[in-house]
């Protein structure tokens, strides 16, 4: 029933979890969002004048799906369908001729079709769904987007998979948050003893790289993160991680599923006051400090230079304790 | 010299002192193995800027009472000698004072911030501070003059740097004299610079000590002008354009013509915060004083260089000491080179007892040659300013914690 999925976290042992992991939501993280966001009328109910919540148009266009078009029809693990991720959709095998499959080589495709990802798709709090119905509204959650990555590099005959963590929410965007909201409530919600984050990882040059899709470059400027890169993993860079958390596998569980559903079905509210936070505040302060920076290179470029030189982490953890019996205090 | 043979001994005395605090000072040691660069990898001059740079707010961050004492310590390079300190909560200047009579030439200076930066010489380091300045006399002038007037504090009355140096004035002048000749407490400094709202008592102790100030400068203006002595001055902009209202409205004037020479320094504003045109300043001392605008200096240094660029007479553009190798940053902190404006870092190999490789919140453009005179070596432009820390916050806030967190574990 089970099956052994890589596990390969930095200081722990290999471990053996179901194929079908999942999100870690559970029944005390909706006790704890509905804590968190003061009760369960305000979950559900969005205030009179409270800003709503506007589906931002799609920043890109659709391919047209052509016979013939090559896609990868192995039922090999990792290159198969799973729920949610059906690589063999049309317009999923459209967008990755469009982006160049089988064209390119593995890593510059992967790397194309991350970056349409986390550019072009915006976050949005939904139900899961198909990758042609994420692709066709150009939003969702971090789920969607992996998904959406994880079935273009299928389609494209590239292994591909779901990596999950938990990790601490970074300083700045708790700072960012609570700037921006008055309070910390979108994160705290999710913060059951580390904050769920996902990334995909595809299989290139015998290699699994890490690509981080949740973050747009304008969430990460916003809190003064670097934006990751394909192959850059965001624990350690943007993420700390709790240990013993990581797991990767093939496919998105059912439970996942019906949590994802039960959420929605439970605060819609907060999910949608979630939504108009990252929409008109987050997006676009990150959007102004790309802008001053001279663009998404050009800021990533001064944000990692500056942690280069200011990690200063390091500088004064050091004082020399043996000192101390050469300073003599007296009454 | 040659440029090259230049750079070949400021290389050679910046690698040797990047190689003693690498080796003598374990948190500085630390920082460059974070950073991955060690002496060795300094094979050229164009290596210099790998040398892992140090925020100037580091020398800010000092906490206060026995603490205090045991981050001086910490920063400090080489031998620390027994340092005795007087009360269980020692203040600011307790513990400078302390460190002080052991033998070593701890300073500050009275940060605009309210923060001060303390710095932690030994007197090899002090001595080389005082020599950047004494040198000055042979770039600009042929000797120092016969007399001199200071409108800074005492070397006596004060741990404050710019006066800590003056001690070199007695061995260099027949007549040192100095305007402002009371105690200057840390606090009073401190809070003087960020220009807290006096009390009514402070407000007319500060008037009448102005007053006084004035008196003396005049009176000592008014010796000399009937000799054939030189004078030389040393003030604040904004005090000395303060004194030069106080001539201008007891109807004075001096002829001193090129006996005199001002030297000024420590900023461009005025005592309302507002700012003071270099070239006005000039044409006012010159009706007043009767200077000629070739023999008024400006001074640019701060607490954390062992070195004081001084204004070419010609174009007024500040000249850098052949030791220290300057470089302007841009937001991203990389150096950008000649003629581009950023935030002003350094190399100091004459920081002998702490890491003088910093950048500071200055914003300067640095020029390969004085676009006027003929001096060498790189001058700095005219207009320099302050700028935000935005790019060095995250580490000054860190450093803070991080230094807190080693004073718990001692």
């Amino acid at each position: 029933m089970t099956q052994v999925s890589e596990i390969n976290e930095s200081r722990h042992p290999l471990q053996e979890v179901p194929k079908q992991s999942g999100f870690e939501l559970d029944i005390g993280t909706v006790i704890r969002m509905m804590l968190a966001s003061g009760g369960l009328r305000k979950m559900r109910v969005m205030e009179p004048d409270e800003p709503r919540y506007v589906r931002p148009p799609r920043e890109y266009e659709l391919p047209e799906y052509r016979q013939g078009m090559k896609y990868c029809k192995s039922n090999e693990k990792y290159l198969r369908p799973t729920r949610y991720c059906n690589p063999r959709e049309p317009l999923v095998i459209a967008m990755a001729n469009e982006l160049g499959a089988y064209e390119l080589s593995d890593w510059e495709f992967a790397e194309a079709a991350y970056w349409f990802v986390k550019t072009k798709l915006v976050l949005e709090f939904l139900t899961l769904n198909r990758v042609s119905e994420t692709l066709t509204r150009g939003t969702g959650t971090c789920y969607h987007l992996m998904s959406v990555w994880i079935a273009l590099c299928r389609a494209a005959g590239i292994k591909a998979r779901y990596k999950t963590f938990k990790m601490r929410v970074p300083e700045q965007v708790t700072t960012l948050t609570e700037a921006a909201v008055g309070d910390t409530t979108p994160i705290d919600m999710f913060d059951t003893g580390g904050t769920p984050e996902g990334e995909g990882e595809a299989y290139i040059d015998d290699k699994w790289e890490v690509a981080h899709l949740a973050f747009r470059p304008e969430i990460a400027a916003a809190g003064g993160l670097p934006v990751t890169r394909l192959g850059e993993d965001a624990i350690g860079n943007t993420f700390d991680l709790v240990p013993g958390t990581i797991k990767r596998f093939e496919s998105i569980s059912l439970r996942l599923a019906l949590l994802s559903k039960a959420m929605m079905w439970l605060a819609p509210a907060a999910m949608e006051r979630a939504n108009a936070f990252f929409h008109t505040q987050a997006l676009p302060v990150g959007r102004k400090i790309l802008e001053d920076a001279g663009g998404i290179e050009a800021y990533d470029h001064n944000i990692r230079r500056m942690k280069e030189l200011l990690s200063a982490e390091d500088i004064t953890r050091k004082l020399a304790a043996e000192r101390k019996q050469l300073i003599q205090f007296t009454e | 010299m040659p440029l090259d043979e230049a750079q070949a001994m400021q290389f050679k005395a910046i690698k040797y002192t990047f190689a003693r605090h690498y080796t003598l000072n374990s948190f500085y040691h630390r920082y460059c193995e974070e950073k991955g660069v060690t002496p060795d990898d300094l094979k050229t001059n164009g290596d210099l800027e790998q040398i892992p740079l140090i925020p100037d707010s580091v020398f800010k961050q000092h906490p206060s009472g026995k603490d205090f004492a045991y981050w001086i310590a910490g920063i400090f390079t080489g031998d620390l000698p027994q340092v005795v300190i007087k009360g269980a909560n020692p203040t600011f200047d307790d513990v400078i004072n302390a460190f002080n009579a052991a033998g070593m030439a701890v300073t500050y200076s009275s940060g605009t911030s309210g923060l001060s930066t303390v710095i932690p010489r030994d007197m090899k380091t002090m001595r080389y501070l005082q020599y950047s300045w004494t040198k000055k006399w042979l770039d600009f002038w042929d000797a120092a003059p016969d007399h001199s007037l200071t409108f800074i504090p005492k070397s006596t009355h004060t741990n404050l740097t710019a006066s800590k140096i003056q001690e070199v004035f007695l061995d260099l002048f027949k007549d040192p004299h100095h305007a402002l000749d009371f105690e200057i407490s840390a606090d009073l400094a401190v809070r003087a610079s960020v220009g807290d709202t006096p009390t009514a008592a402070e407000q007319l102790s500060a008037e009448e000590q102005l007053r006084k100030m004035f008196i003396i400068g005049t009176k000592w203006l008014e010796r000399y002008e009937k000799t054939t002595d030189t004078i030389w001055l040393l003030s604040f902009p904004a005090l000395f354009s303060a004194f030069l209202d106080a001539l201008e409205g007891q109807g004075k004037r001096f002829d001193f013509g090129e006996r005199g020479v001002l030297q000024t320094g420590g900023g461009w504003k005025s005592r309302d915060g507002k700012g003071i045109s270099h070239e006005d300043f000039r044409k006012r001392v010159k009706e007043v004083l009767g200077f000629p605008d070739t023999h008024c200096h400006d001074s640019y240094g701060m607490s954390e260089m062992t070195s004081v660029s001084i204004t070419c007479p010609e174009g007024h553009y500040y000249h850098l000491d052949p030791w220290l190798k300057p470089i302007v940053l841009d937001k991203s902190l990389t150096s950008v080179g000649y003629g581009e404006w950023g935030r002003f870092a350094f190399l100091d190999p004459l920081a002998y007892s702490y890491p003088g490789f910093i950048m500071s919140g200055d914003q300067v453009r640095l020029l390969e040659h004085c676009p006027v005179c003929d001096r060498p070596g790189p001058v700095l432009d005219q207009t320099i300013s302050r700028m935000g820390s935005e790019e060095m916050r995250g580490c000054a806030t860190l450093l803070a914690n991080i230094l807190q967190d080693d004073l718990r574990r001692q």
